[in-house]
């Protein structure tokens, strides 16, 4: 790393160079300008992108039952409960937000707040 | 204080008494510098006006409380960056230190069967010491063999990672996510600290404000933290000036490396449940907010109040997006814009200063 940092010397008039990661930076100014002004307008561009196409999308993994149509939601929406999906020889035993079944999904105060998959589960119809 | 009032009239001055052309170009040059506050000040303001709640107390309170969440973080690789170089492992050694808090608070221990609940002290002292190692390593390799530091922590990176996996399958775990973390801790880190409005205030952001007081400390009233800013801004000079560079370089890593370690203690009970992808990434928010903070690749230059900005910046325009149902997905591209366009920003102010 250092035999590439230029030695320093305080006689010299001219200024000293870049250092660190931008030790072998060549541009000029105005060349930079332009690509900092360019990469706004990408980020603007980006964003307003991404607040003309807002909302979430809620899929519903019905795991071998009827499909159940997928929700676009707003942040902080409740997902309003589907019609449960029936399955050959399982009975419904609600949706959960992960696919291990940790956490069930409650349609009564969990907000969605990304786009995210609910996941059917069943029990075996004795 | 004397100094800093006469430095400002004098520049107002110089502008007035610049010509015409000079004018511009000063001002000009003032607006390029500061283009990603200007941007994300117009953001934030658009943001309100379209979802008037983004500014609401409960809304400013979880801002503040993610931006003490991600600050430990960014101040350790803010560390990292001041010597010139960066750390891309912080967000493993988070998720690592995140697996190992839980793991030894768990009140039903998978991992380590028949294990008690620990002692909070002997869980902070862990990450600490899981974080001070891993920061060894990173700084050793950087110092002593003159690696680039993205190579560097890339290796720990999967290192750690592979430590994580590993970890995450012993006992009768088998690499599930970790949950049920006693009581104790996770009050001792998610606890009320005092309540705004309603909303209550979590105990780690008075923990995150120490953490920031005691970094401050050591990188402006300690030697060394003063041999860090003179090796990052020059590694030749300060060595022939008597700095011990390799000493100095391995310890600004092992700091940062407590310094994840305790994101990830906070972390784990934060978000009450961990698991192997913990901490993923959060190496990017932190050098984002670093270098719109105004931490320089340059070497040398950065200051605490400057990652503080950098984090609430940042926790500002992604809650903001948030706000606004904007695909999580397209904020991974809005993320690496905004570092590009923060480094060519950063870049700029060294190259005008020529």
């Amino acid at each position: 790393m250092e035999e590439l940092t230029p030695k320093e010397n305080p006689d010299q008039k001219s200024p000293p160079p870049m250092r660190g990661l931008y030790r072998n930076v060549k541009i000029s100014v105005k060349t930079l300008d332009k690509i900092i002004i360019g990469g706004i307008i990408v980020l603007v561009v980006l964003i307003l992108y991404g607040i003309a196409n807002n909302g979430y999308t809620v899929t519903f993994d019905s795991r071998g039952g009827t499909d159940v149509p997928s929700q676009e939601l707003m942040y902080g929406d409740l997902v309003e409960e589907p019609d449960p999906p029936t399955r050959e020889g399982y009975t419904f035993a609600g949706w959960y937000s992960d696919e291990n079944f940790r956490y069930q999904w409650d349609m009564d105060t969990n907000q969605v707040s990304q786009s995210m998959t609910l996941y059917a589960a069943w029990e075996e119809t004795p | 204080m004397t100094k800093l009032k006469d430095k400002k009239p004098s520049k107002l001055e110089a502008l007035k008494a610049m010509s015409p052309k000079d004018r511009n170009r000063a001002i000009g040059d003032m607006l390029m510098n500061n283009a990603m506050f200007i941007i994300i000040a117009i953001a934030v303001v658009g943001i309100w006006i379209a979802e008037p709640t983004f500014l609401s107390i409960p809304s400013i309170v979880n801002i503040i409380n993610l931006t003490a969440a991600k600050l430990p973080i960014a101040l350790g690789v803010g560390g990292c960056i001041i010597l010139a170089g960066t750390d891309i492992s912080a967000g493993r050694v988070v998720g690592l230190s995140a697996c190992i808090a839980a793991g030894l608070q768990l009140t039903t221990n998978k991992l380590f069967p028949g294990l008690p609940v620990m002692p909070i002290p002997v869980a902070i002292l862990a990450v600490l010491v899981v974080g001070a190692c891993v920061g060894f390593v990173n700084g050793f390799f950087m110092a002593k063999f003159k690696l680039h530091p993205f190579i560097v922590t890339l290796s720990t990176q999967l290192i750690v990672y592979g430590i994580i996996l590993i970890y995450m399958q012993l006992g009768t775990n088998s690499g599930q996510t970790l949950s049920g973390m006693s009581e104790a801790y996770r009050n001792f880190v998610t606890g009320k600290l005092f309540t705004v409005g309603n909303t209550a205030v979590p105990r780690y952001v008075l923990y995150s404000a120490i953490i920031a007081v005691v970094v401050w400390v050591i990188w402006n009233k300690t030697t060394f933290g003063k041999n860090m800013y003179a090796v990052g801004s020059n590694e030749d000079a300060a060595n022939v000036s008597g700095v011990n560079v390799l000493k100095t370089i391995i310890m600004v890593f092992m700091l940062a490396g407590m310094l994840y370690g305790l994101t990830g203690f906070m972390d784990a009970a934060r978000i009450a449940s961990v698991n192997a992808n913990t901490g993923l990434n959060y190496e990017s928010d932190a050098i984002a907010a670093c270098v719109i903070g105004g931490i320089s690749f340059v070497g040398g230059i950065g200051k605490v109040s400057g990652a503080i900005i950098g984090v609430l910046l940042l926790q500002l325009i992604f809650v903001g997006l948030n706000y606004l149902s904007v695909d999580q997905n397209l904020l991974y591209i809005v993320k690496g814009v905004i570092i590009l366009v923060a480094c060519s920003i950063d870049m700029r102010k060294y190259l005008v200063r020529k």
